[in-house]
């Protein structure tokens, strides 16, 4: 065992995530399509040499865990560490071998130094299409996994530095975005070498017995961390429940996500039995997924920035029956899985609320609110318009919930409207906040947000994923829940409006028909008659609450 | 002195002049300290003295040149005037929703966004331009006029305009401020399509929120300011130096304030440019190390890049600046050991006040000074040349008690930990700024400058591959001297959003013609001869369906400059499609107007030649005899070896062991790494 000082770790520590930064910056430079460098929908990830996470670069939570897992399933069950050779890279996109859904591939590379395996470095990538019943892979009406595109056991697809071609051709001549598709993907891989690179850097200065010391003493001060915020809450035995509204195809049947929190000691487990059986429609978690979630929510519950590291996840054990929405068995469709890991996340924090109380939030705005017109022109060609919206931030019980912004597993940003109307066929009528939609409470929940469009060609066909219509984000401690969401299309013919569902698989629409979405508010948290005069004031004054 | 141009740069905590005699070439640096209540009171003060001490006549200034902060710090601390947003009916609250992305990812409660103009005094009008400029719905002037009512009665006293569209069609806007002026004929009105004529509604109406927000700051500074001078019978006229590293007049400075927002970094860019020409090192990291942060900016090819949007305090200001990196590394920047047992440095600062333990300013946690000082790096009896002594035994002691003890390391141990810390986070900010644009270090060479960068630069160097590294002449107000070099530029800029190929040749020349007239206005106003006049163009270019632009310049060719936009997305992004036709979405022109240069000249020794004064300092981990010298008694073709310390008035240099110093006719310092 090499003698390690605080100093040398801090600073291979900070090598280290230099080595995931870099690995992201190659992935935002060298990538092809939008959805990888304007959405930013890719993480990266530096592992130990037997596979716990040392140090990842991402900015969207629901990336957090799902590479570790990942490489925990393929190490597991599928190809073991001592077939690891120096120039292979692993892939797996499989959401029933580790994956999360389809278009996100994961890619992990082994680092060699002298014949030694050192570290491995991993990068996840949502790839644009990867074929299936809808253009995005992302089919409302699958009702199995073989609807929602390729999949990818965990295989190798570099040998000893050499690519396996043959794959790749197989998986492009599969995607609907195959210049795209291999545009990222070579960036993935090139980001891997960077990656690769870096570590070998880090390994010859430091040694490789003083970077496995490192990283093992990284990994440990994460945990004793976690440990230390865990062991300050009142052990003991907490359960929550919150729903999901429907899966988009049996609309009548809202599914609920379970959560028993039990507090032991510096440790947690989060047990997901008595949630609903997986669903018909393609809101399923797998295991991993739920995992991602849970880790997140719990992280969030404690409002931590600790480096987010295998030690983290140590103190957390999860536990979900098999054939359920949070833990699906294949082959249940899963491309929508945000809708119920968003309610994990609302579910686990709900948990910790009865935990901790008067330290937790009150439920966010709950779901990505993700849709797309698909717009014919009148010369024949097509455009897709797509957007991401938030809604409003839970009550925190020592202010208000933030106004129409990115939580929990979301963390994107909207287009310019100015940006829309220039490139697509559509004229939007309102952008804004919608009073009165936060919970009621001592302190009162964030606003939701409003987004209204016209379609100005001649006709379209509209889908939605969206949730959080029927069951409102909960308030706490007496607080009320925000105001649910709402969708509806006004026909320019007839001037009716049409109250649409949640989720909306083909819809079609004309010229001048009238797109409305609004958001979810978040709840509010404590009781509103405890709330002061002051903010009362303020509130009409700024017009967030009218009347 | 017959006539000599003066540079002034004023910070928070100092005011630096550089006066540059338009004869000799000779340049002379003074620093005062600045006076927050009115900063041209400091301004005039130390151009007294600097004309005390270098022998000029007020009357003999021939040009001021100023950079300030008054409109960051305005916006900072916000000592702004009430204001109001008039904006499209059902887009008001465009400037409280922003662009959703959040940094911290895992808080229970939202990061802070700044909102500049709350709800109540935002107002929407009955008006709509369509994405091409045509009128969709006319303006409803009684709606405008009912804004203006309730603006006033809200007691507004500046009012932002920002309507959907505006960029292509400015004319509801135009007639909008008419009828605002008329009605609030005292309030300062600033029009979106006047600030920055540029597509994304968000980000313009930010932009236009604070630039009416600034215009009474900045218009009554500036008036304080020709009041002052006046009163000194300086005549000279005075320019302001720009985010974009050019300079304005007060005049347009006062209608267009945020312009000034992010200027801070403009001078010491201005200054790599010139160092990379006069050294021949077209490629330089220029990092400015401070008490609180550590700005790094690329010299890529002997220019610095423009990026077309910055922020102030999470702002968006679109508009043309400096492209920088700003990381929280200074000496002010403080270490302390986590619950976890880890070492952490940065990025909280004991800033200037109350500073680092070792000023005697009540300062209670430990700084990287605190360790440079430790390490005797420092000479505690010539810091600030002499105006300040420092507490050695203050600054080993709560080493000892908050760092080393906690850790179970010796003292010296800890100190130089904080050093190697520091040290990784420079180096991984610079790795970054130059790993996004496809750059590598090894190419590079560093040039740094501010109070603090001196002691850290040859390690820093080390650590990301680089073996050069440029010590400039008075590193504490090169700023101030790479403003002395300054031309006037005026950004002007289009939104129009077309392919950029033949058919649209046409628009592209009208537009540009449009604002050459702009142009042209602007630099016959400011007084420059048609003969010091420019007017570069540049395409924002970008494959259909991207998010982000590249600006390509164009001259008159447009194939010409789509293929280079082509070999610019190559080299950027490392892939290129040359069969696609790439769309334009702004043009851009910068107006510049020549200012005269006089030659700087060359560096002349002065004191005592070096005298051989060795101190014992730590240098890893080992007690190590340096060499110390006074960088002024250095003559030009010396050449020294580390270890050694360069002592000046406002900075320290460390030159470590194995590297050799020589000092270039510029009065650089130029340190090789010899293994």
């Amino acid at each position: 065992m090499a003698e390690l000082d605080p100093i040398q770790v801090e600073i291979i520590r900070n090598a280290l995530v230099a080595a995931a930064e870099e690995m992201s910056v190659t992935i935002w430079r060298t990538s092809r399509s939008s959805v990888v460098r304007d959405i930013l929908d890719y993480s990266t990830c530096v592992f130990d040499a037997a596979g716990g996470a040392v140090a990842q670069s991402t900015a969207i939570p629901i990336h957090l865990n799902s590479m570790p897992s990942c490489l925990r399933e393929i190490l597991t069950n599928h190809i073991p560490l001592e077939n690891w050779h120096e120039g292979d890279i692993i892939i797996c996109n499989d959401p029933y071998a580790g994956g999360q859904h389809l278009p996100d591939i994961q890619t992990f590379k082994p680092v060699f130094l002298d014949g030694e395996r050192i570290a491995i470095a991993g990068v996840l990538v949502h790839h644009l299409d990867v074929g299936g019943g809808a253009a995005g892979s992302y089919d409302p009406n699958a009702t199995e996994i073989y609807q929602e595109g390729f999949r990818i056991p965990p295989l190798k697809i570099a040998e000893a530095g050499k690519r396996n071609e043959a794959v790749v051709k197989l998986l492009l001549r599969n995607s609907r975005e195959p210049v795209n598709v291999a545009g990222d993907f070579a960036s993935q891989l090139a980001a891997l070498d960077t990656g690769a690179a870096n570590l070998q850097r880090v390994g010859r200065r430091y040694g490789p017995a003083l970077l496995k010391a490192a990283m093992a003493r990284i990994q440990d001060q994460s945990e004793a961390a976690m440990r230390a915020m865990i062991a300050a809450i009142p052990d003991g035995v907490y359960d929550f429940h919150d729903f999901v509204d429907d899966d988009g195809i049996d609309r009548d049947t809202p599914l609920k996500i379970n959560v028993r929190l039990t507090v032991h000691g510096e440790a947690v487990s989060i047990d997901l039995d008595g949630s609903s059986p997986q669903a018909k429609g393609p809101v399923n978690c797998t295991l991993a997924m739920s995992l991602s979630a849970v880790v997140c929510g719990v992280m969030m519950a404690l409002g931590t920035d600790i480096p987010a590291n295998a030690g983290c996840y140590r103190p957390i054990t999860v536990a979900a029956p098999e054939g359920t929405v949070v833990n699906a068995r294949s082959p249940a469709p899963v491309a929508n899985r945000m809708a119920t890991g968003h309610r994990i996340v609302t579910t686990v924090m709900g948990a910790f609320d009865q935990a901790m109380p008067g330290t937790v939030p009150a439920a966010y705005y709950g779901v990505s609110y993700a849709y797309a017109m698909n717009c014919f022109n009148a010369d024949g060609s097509r455009q897709v318009y797509f957007d991401l919206e938030c809604g409003g931030w839970g009550a925190h019980p020592e202010e208000d919930g933030a106004n129409g912004f990115s939580c929990g597993l979301h963390n994107v940003s909207n287009a310019p409207v100015e940006m829309l109307e220039n490139t697509l066929p559509i004229q939007f009528q309102e952008y804004g906040l919608v009073p009165d939609s936060g919970g009621k409470g001592r302190t009162r929940g964030g606003l939701g947000l409003t987004r209204a469009f016209r379609l100005e060609a001649p006709a379209g066909v509209f889908a939605a994923n969206l949730e959080r219509f029927k069951y409102r984000p909960y308030g706490l401690a007496g607080g009320e829940p925000g105001q649910p969401g709402r969708l509806t299309l006004t026909r320019a013919a007839t001037g009716h409006v049409e109250e649409l569902p949640s989720k909306v698989a083909r819809l079609e629409v004309s010229k001048g028909d009238v797109v409305r979405l609004q958001t979810a508010g978040g709840g509010g948290y404590g009781p509103p008659g405890a709330r002061d005069l002051e903010a009362i004031a303020r509130d009409r004054s700024e017009g967030y609450v009218t009347g | 002195m017959q006539r000599v141009r003066v540079a002034v740069d004023i910070g928070g905590t100092f005011t630096d002049l550089q006066v540059l005699d338009e004869t000799t070439g000779a340049a002379h640096a003074h620093k005062v300290p600045t006076t927050p209540a009115d900063p041209s009171e400091g301004l005039l003060g130390g151009l007294r003295e600097a004309a005390a001490l270098f022998g000029f006549e007020l009357g003999a200034v021939s040009a001021i040149l100023h950079g300030t902060t008054i409109a960051t710090n305005a916006v900072l601390e916000r000592k702004l005037p009430t204001g109001a947003l008039i904006s499209t009916q059902g887009f008001t609250d465009v400037l409280e929703i922003g662009r959703h992305f959040r940094s911290r990812v895992y808080a229970s409660k939202a990061e802070a966004r700044a909102l500049l103009i709350p709800r109540s005094r935002r107002f929407g009008v009955t008006e709509r331009v369509r994405a091409d400029g045509g009128i969709e719905t006319p303006l409803d002037e009684a709606s405008v006029r009912s804004a203006a009512e309730r603006a006033g009665a809200a007691g507004a006293e500046a009012i932002a305009i920002a309507f959907l569209h505006a960029y292509a069609n400015p004319a509801h806007e135009r007639r909008a401020a008419e009828i605002v002026q008329h009605i609030l004929p005292g309030a300062f009105v600033s029009c979106s399509h006047a600030v920055s004529p540029e597509i994304r509604e968000f980000e313009r109406t930010s932009t236009t929120v604070l630039n009416a927000l600034l215009m009474p700051v900045v218009k009554t500074y500036l008036s304080r300011l020709r009041g002052r001078l006046a009163d000194a019978g300086v005549v000279a006229p005075v320019y302001l130096v720009q985010s974009n590293g050019g300079v304005t007049t007060p005049e347009i400075a006062g209608e267009q304030p945020a312009r000034l927002l992010l200027s801070g970094p403009a001078g010491g860019a201005r200054a790599a440019e010139i160092l990379a020409a006069a050294l021949e090192l077209p490629n330089l990291i220029a990092v400015d190390m401070g008490g609180t942060s550590y700005d790094v900016s690329i010299v890529d090819g002997g220019v610095i890049r423009l990026v077309t949007q910055g922020k102030v305090d999470g702002l968006p200001v679109r508009l043309p600046m400096i492209e920088i990196r700003t990381i929280g590394a200074g000496g002010g920047s403080i270490a302390r050991v986590d619950e976890t047992g880890r070492l952490l440095v940065g990025p909280e600062s004991a800033g200037a006040m109350p500073g680092p333990v070792c000023y005697r300013q009540g300062g209670s946690a430990p700084a990287v000074t605190d360790a440079n000082v430790a390490l005797g790096r420092i000479d505690p009896d010539f810091f600030l040349g002499g105006a300040m002594s420092l507490d050695v035994a203050a600054a080993r002691a709560v080493l000892s008690d908050r760092i080393a003890q906690p850790l179970g390391l010796q003292g010296d141990a800890a100190a130089e930990g904080i050093i190697a810390i520091a040290t990784t986070h420079m180096a991984a900010a610079i790795r970054l700024s130059l790993f996004e644009k496809g750059l590598d270090p090894a190419d590079f060479a560093l040039i740094s400058f501010g109070g603090a960068g001196g002691l850290h630069a040859c390690d820093t160097a080390a650590e990301i591959g680089a073996r050069r590294v440029v010590f400039p002449r008075d590193p504490g107000t090169l700023s101030a001297w790479g403003m002395l070099f300054s031309d006037v530029v005026h950004d002007l800029a289009r939104s129009r959003l077309m392919r950029a190929e033949g058919p649209n040749h046409a628009e592209v020349e009208a537009l540009i013609a449009a604002m050459r007239a702009e142009g042209e206005d602007m630099l016959t106003r400011d007084g420059i001869a048609a003969d010091d006049r420019a007017y570069p163009v540049a395409l924002d270019l970008r494959y259909p369906g991207q998010a982000y632009e590249i600006g390509v310049p164009y001259d008159g060719d447009l194939d010409a400059t789509v293929e280079a936009f082509h070999a610019a997305h190559q080299r950027q992004y490392a892939h290129a499609e040359p069969h696609v036709t790439p769309e334009i979405v702004t043009l851009r022109m910068a107006a510049t107007g020549r200012l005269s240069k006089p030659s700087a000249r060359p560096f002349e020794t002065t004191g005592e030649p070096a005298a051989t004064l060795t101190r014992t300092i730590r240098l890893a981990g080992e007690r190590q005899d340096a060499t110390i010298v006074r960088r002024e008694t250095i003559a030009s073709g010396t050449a020294l070896t580390g270890p050694l310390i360069v002592e000046e008035a406002h900075s320290t240099l460390l030159i470590p062991p194995g590297w050799r110093v020589v000092v270039h006719p510029t009065g650089a310092l130029i340190a090789d790494r010899q293994t």
